[in-house]
């Protein structure tokens, strides 16, 4: 994202202005063959995959041009709406989540207190392990013979059935186990924002007689805003794209977009276009939002300005 | 595989960078060494082509791939291959992934780019139509003659010929059978495993009731290939059909017989005879039910068999468990899904290569080697005769108790277009399960998009 934004910006000062400075003329050379390999490995398979959607593709061959009917189709496909419902109502959720409970960790932790540093360390344990093996986990505490999570709730009588027979009990899961795991990685991202704020901006306030609330309000968001978006960013990106936390704690049964968009690609024979124009679809939301972060909330891309 | 591990390469040089020099040389050496792999990659491809790939020896080496050989059986035939036929023909086993799914994705990459190396497969009997349509395996119809298909099952065969003709040969077969507690059976008073599902709900409630079993019948009904084979067994037994027999471009699943099918397979959770959770299952949760001494009966192949009794993974004794054919439907036949894996031949690589495979393949299910497999690793045989011989009753008594039952094995739909339908299949089986579709709504519902997906079959 920064390699892409970074040369637009340096456009304005006049692209023949910048190759008449000797230095930035070579150091413009120097990224050249970064520049070459980032289009072959990254634009052409974007580019490719436009190209797939708009064709009826199948794993054997190119087809002939069809349009946006495979984007039509894709949107008549309950097993895409599906996924997308999914994936929107995980990302909303979980970041959501992931966000309050990663700030009042980043809050606690901030304060200056005796085995701090274990404590950072220890929160981030989930996020270290690797998603695959922490969702095959999960899954076996929620299931049926030996899983403890399923059997407390059976017997508390908050489930009717067993949680991996029923899908939405699944999204609540594979929400509740990103934001188990993803957490400390956003209390990690804002306690490096907090602790660039200057303890003599509190000291002033407190002087002035500005009371916790006010304190946390006026000082401590608006100071963390650059931070905050980032953490934002890219955890709703992250999300957004989920895989591996529904193949494997649902063992394939929870329909996220990259699930469909792998489903379409790699299992089905006929369903390959189609795949191709989730993935457009996928790689065009996100841009999107990604934008909105951007342009819409102000955020900083690069420390340049 | 040799690109796979150059850009790795690439990639580890570009990490060690990272910590150590400046932003610039990591950004150097990171495009430095991906060129270099993208260079290496395509020397890598442009291989292949023109004749025979051949040993120092002057033998034509043909590549052969399957899944790990746990039980080494494998292994130790094709050394016996390689030395007699030294200096002909040299066998190179290249292992796969145990996930079939993996497996079948890996080769169809391979054939889409051209073909890739290996010259015999080994792979899963749902494939050969798949493989077919698209001109990626050979016609074996004049090779493996009609007298020579004589003497194999005929399950394996029906799977393995797709528009008139043979495109791969039986290795090894698999069935679904039934596992039934006899100690259960016997204290309540019952002589006989069911003959048919009514019988087995009626047993299963019944010792459930008095011994406390947790589960009557388990079975698996998770939304994968398995739940399809399950599904379909119940569909079958009562006479229903996916694919018109004689022409497969017509689905024909949409018929009494179907619906019945599953509504036998709903009423075994609304009866309580199996739990709700039966529809997360697959091979591995009902095993572990069933060898945990929760279960009266269970559907699996047969390698379960082999589980019981070994004290790490079974909770219970040989002595308590007998085998038999999955139950049939009131006025019907057993029916068992087909399992098991064939050979194929890679239409892409030179005829040399080609015969030297076919050679090999001889060799692989010829009644002693079959045999040899048998007896060392449990794989069940496909040729007929071979359920007769005294030997492998012995050594091997899920085939002596199986018997009959592994040998009625009826293949999924043979079609160019198999894995969508199965994806359908499975999704609509499970639904039923849950609860989420009744069985005359999935069928309707299959009826539709199992024909759509037919109609889009390449020709």
């Amino acid at each position: 994202m920064a390699t892409a934004t970074q040369p637009q910006k340096k456009k304005r000062g006049g692209i023949i202005g910048e190759f008449k400075n000797p230095e930035r003329r070579t150091a413009y050379l120097m990224v050249l063959p970064t520049l070459l390999i980032i289009l072959t490995i990254a634009f052409f398979p974007i580019l490719y995959a436009v190209v797939l959607s708009m064709t009826s593709s199948t794993v054997t061959g190119i087809g002939s041009f069809a349009g946006v009917s495979n984007y039509v189709a894709m949107f008549q496909n309950p097993a895409f709406i599906e996924g997308l419902y999914n994936t929107v109502v995980f990302t909303v959720i979980s970041v959501f989540f992931e966000f309050i409970i990663g700030l009042a960790i980043a809050l606690a932790i901030n304060r200056a207190f005796r085995g701090r540093g274990l404590v950072r360390a220890a929160v981030l344990v989930p996020w270290a392990f690797p998603t695959v093996i922490s969702a095959v986990m999960w899954r076996l505490m929620f299931q049926d013979q030996v899983g403890v999570i399923n059997y407390v709730a059976n017997a508390l009588g908050v489930i009717s059935q067993p949680i991996l027979s029923d899908r939405t009990l699944l999204l609540i899961s594979a929400i509740g186990v990103d934001v188990w795991k993803t957490t400390p990685f956003m209390a990690l991202l804002l306690l490096a924002g907090l602790q660039t704020i200057p303890g003599e901006v509190y000291e002033a306030a407190k002087v002035d007689g500005a009371s916790v609330v006010q304190r946390f309000f006026s000082i401590t968001m608006p100071l963390l805003k650059p931070a905050l978006l980032v953490a934002l960013l890219f955890r709703t990106l992250e999300s957004y794209r989920v895989f591996d936390l529904f193949w494997a704690m649902s063992n394939r049964e929870l329909e996220s977009l990259s699930t469909f968009v792998y489903t379409g690609v790699r299992i089905s024979q006929l369903q390959f276009a189609q795949g191709n124009a989730a993935s457009v679809f996928i790689f065009l939301t996100a841009f999107l939002l990604a934008l909105v972060f951007i342009k819409g909330f102000g955020m900083q891309t690069s420390t340049e300005d | 595989m040799r690109r796979a591990r150059r850009v790795g390469t690439g990639r580890a040089v570009g990490r060690r960078g990272f910590g150590a020099v400046s932003r610039r040389d990591f950004l150097r050496i990171g495009g430095v060494s991906l060129a270099g792999a993208a260079l290496l990659g395509t020397a890598a491809c442009g291989g292949g082509g023109g004749g025979p790939q051949t040993a120092d020896d002057g033998s034509i080496v043909v590549v052969f791939s399957a899944a790990p050989d746990d039980s080494g059986s494998l292994t130790s035939l094709i050394e016996q291959f390689n030395e007699d036929r030294a200096g002909e023909i040299q066998i190179d086993y290249r292992q796969q992934p145990t996930d079939t799914g993996a497996y079948f994705d890996q080769l169809r990459t391979q054939f889409q780019a051209g073909g890739g190396d290996i010259a015999l497969i080994g792979g899963d009997v749902i494939w050969p139509a798949q493989f077919a349509a698209n001109g990626w395996i050979s016609d074996l119809s004049d090779l493996f003659t009609e007298d020579m298909r004589s003497g194999f099952i005929e399950g394996p065969i029906e799977s393995n010929t797709y528009d008139g003709s043979v495109f791969g040969v039986p290795w090894f077969t698999d069935a679904g059978v039934l596992h039934y507690r006899q100690d259960l059976l016997d204290d309540a008073g019952i002589s006989e495993p069911p003959a048919t599902w009514t019988e087995l709900k009626e047993m299963a409630s019944q010792i459930q009731e008095e011994a406390g079993t947790e589960w009557g019948y388990v079975f698996q009904g998770g939304n994968y290939e398995g739940g399809t084979v399950n599904g379909l067994e119940f569909i079958n037994s009562f006479g229903g059909a996916v694919l018109n027999e004689d022409d497969v471009t017509q689905v024909t699943i949409d018929s009494p017989e179907s619906v019945a099918g599953l509504e036998m397979a709903r009423s075994m959770v609304d009866d309580e005879v199996s739990q709700q959770a039966v529809s997360t299952y697959t091979e591995e949760e009902s095993e572990a039910a069933f060898l945990n001494g929760n279960a009266v009966f269970c559907r699996n192949w047969p390698y379960m068999y082999g589980l019981v009794g070994d004290p790490e993974a079974s909770q219970i004794e040989t002595e308590q468990v007998g085998v038999s054919a999955l139950p049939a439907a009131e006025d019907g036949e057993s029916v068992s899904g087909l399992g098991g894996w064939n050979f194929y031949v890679n239409a892409a690589v030179p005829q040399e290569t080609q015969d030297a495979a076919w050679e090999f393949i001889q060799f692989m299910t010829d009644p002693e080697q079959q045999k040899f497999r048998a007896l060392e690793g449990g794989f069940l045989p496909t040729l007929t005769d071979l359920y007769d011989d005294p030997e492998i009753l012995d050594e091997v008594p899920v085939i002596a108790l199986g018997g009959e039952a592994l040998q009625r094995t009826v293949p999924r739909p043979v079609s160019p277009v198999y894995s969508d339908m199965s994806l359908q299949m499975a999704e609509q089986f499970n639904a039923v399960l849950n609860g989420n579709a009744s069985p005359e709504e999935a069928i309707t519902t299959l009826q539709e998009n199992l024909q759509g997906i037919a109609d889009q079959a390449p020709e």
